[in-house]
């Protein structure tokens, strides 16, 4: 599904980021990718839907590497991909509903299909009966499931997950997990970058360790630490 | 494609009616900027009128110190009409050139005491197609027999055809500089509308909206605010400019301000449209600054 060969990435100040990263992620995994502050894993994330271009080096997605793809064709390659981010990056003068109906409004959706495909995501994320209220009036793990919502309403194969409980207290975060859970059952690759200790090691799944720029382990059921 | 549109224009209101004070600042700016252009605009047409006008009036004026009979006048007449350039050939005879003179002049001025006999000449008013031709034409009269006196303000003429040629030509640099400026100041107006949804910008991509599709909103919003400044820049200098054509005709009767409706009209919906093209380009540059920043 997703394979990275030798990529590293040098930004234009100087910090080098990632040196000659190796990793294969395959379909319906989920995979932690766990480290220090700039070890570079959102930088790693961010090349999946070419937010970011590696210096060097492939990024292949679903058998086309996204490195050399036209800017004209990102907008496609991220119809595929959900992601969601540690500060939930909501439109803020919009309801829940709106905000999700946003994603399938940018790609010229029938209105019908957006209101059943919306329902549909706001009820997996349990947020049918919020859909009216504005991202002010939510709390912390609310918010993650509208953004959720807004990630996965398109059914992409890939959801990728920035930090997406590093706001959040455990409890919310355990809930937020969850889902994530759920929604990789439903045959979505999960790539989750954490903090969050109990997370992975209570969910016991692949985990990749980026340290310095460079994966130093990467372990089927996998812990934080070693 | 009809859907989008629907939304493209739902969001371009909305996000005007929520910036609603940037909008009214942006609205403002683009008024102002268009009021500044359209005097311009007025100013030069006005002086290039003025001096058209002035211009036009120059005729040649040949006299005739002999007596003549009505058959010589006309066989001079027919001279000069012949003559290449010439438009228009008028026969003032002395006796109605002295009735003329006393007609206008006569109740302030004992003439007939003054002057037992009439001094003044036979008259030819020559009218010339274009003002370039006076200098040659008024020489050519000049050798027609009889003629003892050619009259043209030659030197004025050459004057106010540089003056033409000035005015023409700064005119349209100003305007060309004018113009710039508005545009300058219209794109960085609507640019600070669009930075400020610079966030709905990142999400719109991230989702996976394409550039053609972040910029329509964006450009129908410019669009909006262009009309609206063009539409408020049209009513003030409307109004202004009927006040002071309204002034000038009583204060400075012999100032020809254009009062033509329909080189008013161009102007006046060169503003409009003016608005709209600079709101369009403004939002599209400035959207486009943001989408290029965010690859």
């Amino acid at each position: 599904m997703i394979e990275f060969t030798n990529v590293s990435k040098t930004y234009p100040n100087g910090t080098e980021v990632l040196f000659n990263v190796n990793l294969h992620i395959g379909k319906e995994e989920f995979v932690f990718v766990v480290g220090p502050s700039g070890a570079g894993k959102t930088t790693l994330l961010k090349f999946v839907y070419r937010a970011e271009k590696p210096n060097a080096g492939k990024v292949i997605v679903d058998r086309v590497n996204v490195v050399d793809l036209e800017s004209k064709q990102v907008p496609y390659l991220r119809r595929n991909i959900g992601v969601i981010f540690q500060d939930y990056k909501l439109l803020p003068r919009r309801t829940v509903f709106e905000n999700v109906a946003f994603a399938l409004r940018v790609m010229g959706a029938p209105r019908s299909t957006i209101r059943r495909k919306v329902m549909q995501a706001l009820e997996l994320v349990g947020m049918l009966r919020r859909a009216t209220a504005f991202p002010e009036q939510l709390s912390g793990g609310e918010k993650q499931r509208a953004c959720i919502a807004r990630a996965i309403v398109n059914n992409p194969p890939i959801l990728i997950a920035d930090e997406p409980t590093g706001n959040l207290d455990p409890t919310t975060s355990w809930d937020i997990i969850q889902l994530l859970d759920k929604i990789n059952k439903r045959n979505t690759t999960v790539i989750m970058a954490t903090h969050n200790k109990s997370i992975v090691d209570d969910m016991k799944r692949r985990v990749v360790v980026l340290e310095n720029g460079k994966i130093v382990r990467d372990q089927q059921l996998g812990s934080y630490h070693v | 494609m009809f859907s989008n549109l629907e939304f493209f224009l739902i969001e371009a209101l909305r996000s005007f009616r929520r910036g609603a004070l940037m909008s009214f600042v942006a609205v403002g700016t683009i008024t102002v900027s268009l009021v500044i252009f359209g005097m311009f605009m007025l100013m030069i047409l006005n002086l290039g009128n003025v001096i058209g006008n002035v211009s036009s009036k120059m005729d040649i004026a040949a006299y005739v110190d002999d007596d003549l009979s009505l058959e010589q006048a006309g066989a001079i007449q027919l001279k000069l009409a012949k003559i290449t350039g010439v438009e228009k050939v008028d026969f003032v005879s002395r006796t109605e050139a002295w009735q003329n003179f006393k007609k206008e002049f006569g109740d302030s001025l004992m003439l007939d005491d003054l002057m037992r006999s009439n001094p003044l000449p036979h008259t030819f008013n020559i009218r010339v197609r274009t003002p370039d031709l006076l200098t040659t034409v008024a020489k050519q009269i000049s050798r027609v027999d009889k003629i003892s006196e050619v009259r043209y303000s030659g030197q004025l003429v050459d004057q106010i055809k540089s003056l033409v040629e000035a005015v023409r030509i700064g005119g349209a640099a100003l305007v060309i500089l004018i113009s710039f400026a508005t545009l300058l100041i219209v794109v960085n107006t609507i640019r600070l509308t669009v930075l400020a949804r610079e966030t709905d910008i990142t999400i719109m991509k991230l989702v996976g909206a394409t550039d053609t599709f972040v910029r329509w909103p964006f450009i129908i919003e410019g669009i909006i605010m262009g009309v609206l400044g063009g539409v408020c820049a049209f009513i003030i200098l409307r109004l202004a400019y009927w006040a002071v054509v309204f002034r000038v005709a009583k204060a400075l009767p012999f100032v020809p301000l254009m009062t033509d409706g329909w080189v008013l009209l161009v102007i006046y919906l060169s503003l409009i449209v003016g608005g709209t093209g600079l709101g369009m380009i403004g939002a599209y540059i400035s959207v486009s600054r943001v989408l290029k920043a965010e690859e």
